[in-house]
């Protein structure tokens, strides 16, 4: 199973909202997972991404990439648990002492702020990745541009984007004919190794600079450059279902910056853990800050509705 | 009109003049084929033409190219753009948008076009092309062929007075090659746009063009209509080879059996030769059974997709023999490079089992099948890495496990099988295109391997050089080895294939003498056939090339 981080039009209404609606999206999510620090509220809004992956029709692509995720936040957590011997409440304790480290040991605390961490980072990459493929790279392009970003360097971000999948290709296929010749890329020591990715990186480099070339010939040839003033095809417009949804999402960001010095949905780690359940005004504003993420998601419906 | 005024051109960093005192004129609407062999300077004129040559390939220019009296030289190719539409080769480095509508935009966004005017225009040119249900598509779902077309229309959309296309067919297979010239030649005659197409396979194109310009070490010398040019002498020393029908029709008039003026198409064909032709027969020999060689690689009922995706190979059954150069044919997508991929284990089947030398795939690894299964890749720069011709090759034989003495041995060889010897102590990378090919080959001919398969070998080469390349494929498989040559190219598989394994959707629709596959193809069945076929009274099947042909009429 591949991962699929590209653009997919599954023509869903929230593919239909401005461009700029999911982008705010992301960084209210963002935003949410960086400043709350509760479990139930991490937990919380990394769910609350799963029903914009559903309601855009794009669960499938979205699971082939958090299927990932799952392995790297096994990965905090145990990296976590080992290298951090902080917490009250120790589970194991190695009878040896380690530079740096001290002693080994494995505590509750640990594994739940690993576990945390792990959330924390589930909930930045399905939103990022929710991003790629519900927004199309050149909306993004756009999205950019609007924000006074200068056209140029956008432009060359979103070929080089454009071009990854180009590049992975090509990398497999001089992979194949290197494989062809009888090169095991995983063969002999740590030099050797690096030695036999020579085989891969040099001609992946060297073919990239002619395709770079290639491009800009081709640039060149239609026009670019040529008039002052650009237009643009496919100008996104933003209406009123838009412009709720980034008021909605700003007041979601508003509200999750506040919720840390207000203390709610604070936690604490170590030395011990907190208790689980949280306040009632936590609740509250956890509740809120869900409701808000989750807006695009109606409003998208009422848009392509009013559209249609 | 464009016209070229004593025109010479010389790259940066070389010595040797990319075009040297070119003089012609272009008339408004003339659809003209620059032909010649490999650094002769075509693609260099091309970008004279829309002024890439000298903004932006750099070097040393006297004379001067005009468009429509705009000097390119005083004139930037984003200036020309409104023009002069340019297609390249590669589909994949020129479309710079996600999807089809947007590309297209592109050079319209550029030029300050209205939005309106741009949607309009986005329209008029996908139903020109019969694009139309492409409009949204994302550019990555097409196939070459599609892409191909919407490069074109990109180019198409800002209404240029001229088309130049390099090589644009050159990754097709002959029927999207077809669909895109026929879509070219409707243009030229719709909208009486000039047309300037460089082409190596000049039987795909003769049929369209006004006018042949052959290059030669950067100079013109022929330039005159497609039969005038193709009837001439002025061909010799270029590479180029004739198209078979002209090629048959010289021979024909060179022995006093027809006169008249060369035939473009089969069409022409018939009607010209089909008196000198209609009443023979096929000489007993040609239609006489040949004998199969032990099986090298057995494909049995191989299925196999792609993560879960829609199956490439669906239940794919057949044999490589030993002695036989077998060509993998079929459209784009069909699954012949899926199915090479299988022979040396690159990839493994879902279902089936393929055996090499009776060895299940399944069970070894890709380095220990690479011993007996060799595969050269259609871009040698994929292969090529190594500081020095001699180190590229000892790198080969280092992974497959040859001693150091037989290693020495293995490589003098090679470097005097591919006269590669002056070039040993050379840098891969900075050699000319043929001779990292031949450099590409030899990486994998040195280890001997029994089976050698090739992708699209053929592909940029001029004449001769195709011509060596496949009297050493055909001696390779004559010392008990099996050449697989992915190819388009039917004229080379009709005249040097023994077996075609035709593919189509994962498929196997054809397997068997190269004769008989070929002949029951409409889309592969090179033109000597259906000539054959279309004035024999039996046995036209029999001949697809021009010497088979004529030993029927001897």
């Amino acid at each position: 199973m591949q991962v699929a981080y590209s653009f997919r039009d599954s023509g869903s209404a929230m593919h239909r909202l401005s461009p700029f609606v999911v982008p705010a999206w992301v960084a209210a999510v963002v935003l949410g997972v960086l400043v709350l620090e509760h479990p139930i509220a991490l937990l919380a809004l990394c769910i609350a991404t799963v029903p914009v992956a559903v309601g855009s029709g794009v669960l499938r692509p979205w699971a082939s990439t958090m299927r990932y995720v799952l392995w790297m936040g096994l990965a905090i957590v145990v990296i976590n648990a080992i290298v951090s011997n902080q917490g009250s409440h120790v589970l194991l304790q190695a009878g040896f002492s380690l530079p740096l480290l001290g002693t080994p040991r494995l505590t509750v605390e640990a594994l739940a702020y690993g576990a945390a961490m792990a959330v924390r980072l589930a909930a930045i990459i399905s939103a990022f990745t929710l991003l790629n493929l519900c927004v199309h790279p050149d909306d993004l392009m756009r999205v950019a541009i609007r924000l006074r970003l200068p056209y140029r360097s956008v432009l060359v971000t979103s070929l080089s984007t454009r071009f990854i999948p180009v590049l992975l290709a090509d990398a497999a296929t001089i992979m194949d004919a290197q494989r062809s010749r009888g090169l095991e890329f995983d063969r002999g020591n740590v030099i050797e190794r690096a030695r036999n990715r020579g085989a891969l990186i040099l001609p992946l480099l060297s073919n990239s600079l002619d395709r770079a070339t290639q491009v800009a010939e081709a640039m060149e040839s239609r026009a670019y450059g040529s008039s002052a003033r650009r237009t643009f095809y496919r100008d996104a417009p933003l209406l009123a279902e838009d412009v709720v949804a980034l008021v909605l999402l700003g007041v979601a960001a508003a509200l999750a910056v506040a919720a840390g010095p207000l203390g709610l949905c604070a936690y604490a780690y170590y030395p011990s853990l907190d208790s689980l359940p949280l306040p009632a005004d936590g609740w509250l504003a956890l509740g809120a800050l869900v409701a808000l993420l989750l807006s695009p998601i109606p409003l998208a419906a009422a848009r392509r509705r009013r559209r249609d | 009109m464009i016209e070229f005024r004593d025109l010479s051109f010389t790259y940066w960093g070389q010595e040797r003049p990319a075009l040297k005192e070119v003089c012609l004129k272009i008339d408004d609407g003339e659809f003209v084929l620059v032909a010649g062999a490999s650094g002769s300077g075509k693609s260099s004129f091309c970008r004279c033409i829309n002024g890439l040559i000298p903004h932006f390939h750099g070097g040393v220019l006297s004379g001067s190219v005009s468009v429509d009296e705009l000097d390119t030289s005083r004139h930037q190719p984003k200036d020309l753009a409104a023009r002069v539409g340019m297609l390249f080769q590669d589909p994949e480095n020129q479309l710079i948008a996600a999807d089809v509508e947007r590309d297209i935009a592109f050079g319209l966004e550029n030029q300050g076009c209205p939005v309106e005017e741009i949607d309009r225009r986005i329209g008029d040119v996908l139903e020109l092309l019969g694009m139309a249900q492409f409009r949204r598509s994302p550019l990555a779902s097409l196939s070459g062929g599609q892409k191909q077309l919407a490069a074109m229309a990109s180019a198409l959309a800002v209404r240029p007075r001229v088309l130049v296309l390099d090589e644009p067919t050159s990754e097709l297979d002959p029927a999207s090659a077809e669909s895109l010239l026929s879509a070219v030649a409707g243009l030229r005659r719709d909208l009486g746009i000039t047309v300037v197409l460089v082409e190596h396979r000049l039987e795909r194109v003769v049929k369209y063009v006004d006018r042949i310009v052959v290059l030669r070490d950067g100079s013109v010398v022929a330039d005159g209509s497609p039969a005038r040019v193709l009837g001439a002498a002025e061909l010799d020393g270029t590479g180029l080879g004739l198209p078979p029908l002209a090629s048959l029709a010289l021979e024909l008039r060179r022995r006093g059996l027809w006169q008249g003026s060369v035939p473009l198409d089969v069409g022409e064909a018939c009607r010209a030769l089909a008196p000198v032709i209609r009443g023979k027969q096929v000489p007993a020999h040609v239609q006489a059974a040949t004998q199969p060689g032990e099986p090298l690689v057995a494909v049995e009922d191989v299925r196999f997709s792609y993560d879960g995706g829609p199956e490439v190979l669906r239940g794919l059954t057949h044999a490589v023999r030993a002695g036989r150069v077998l060509a993998l044919m079929g459209r784009n997508g069909s699954g012949k490079t899926t199915l090479v991929k299988h022979y040396n284990g690159l990839l493994r089947p879902g279902r089936g089992r393929v055996l090499v030398d009776g060895v299940d795939t399944a069970m070894a690894s890709v380095a220990t099948l690479a011993r007996s299964v060799g595969l050269v890749f259609q871009n040698p720069n994929d292969h090529l890495f190594a500081d020095t011709v001699d180190d590229e090759l000892l790198f080969t034989l280092r992974y497959l496990g040859a001693g150091t003495g037989e290693s020495r041995d293995l490589l003098e060889q090679a470097l005097a099988l591919f006269g590669l010897e002056r070039y040993r102590a050379h840098y891969p990378r900075s050699l000319s295109g043929g001779e990292r090919q031949r450099v590409a080959l030899a990486s994998v001919v040195v280890a001997r391997p029994r089976v050698l398969v090739l992708d699209e070998p053929t592909r940029g080469l001029e004449h001769d050089r195709k011509s060596a390349l496949m009297r050493f494929l055909r001696d390779y498989a004559a010392q008990g080895n099996a050449v697989v040559l992915v190819t388009h190219d039917v004229e080379t598989v009709a005249e040097h294939a023994d077996d075609v394994l035709l593919l189509d959707d994962g498929r196997v629709v054809g397997d068997g003498p190269a004769h008989r596959v070929l002949a029951a193809s409409e889309v592969f069945r090179p033109d000597i056939c259906r000539l054959a076929m279309a004035c024999m009274d039996e046995g036209g099947e029999h001949i697809l090339t021009v010497d088979r042909l004529l030993e029927a009429l001897a």
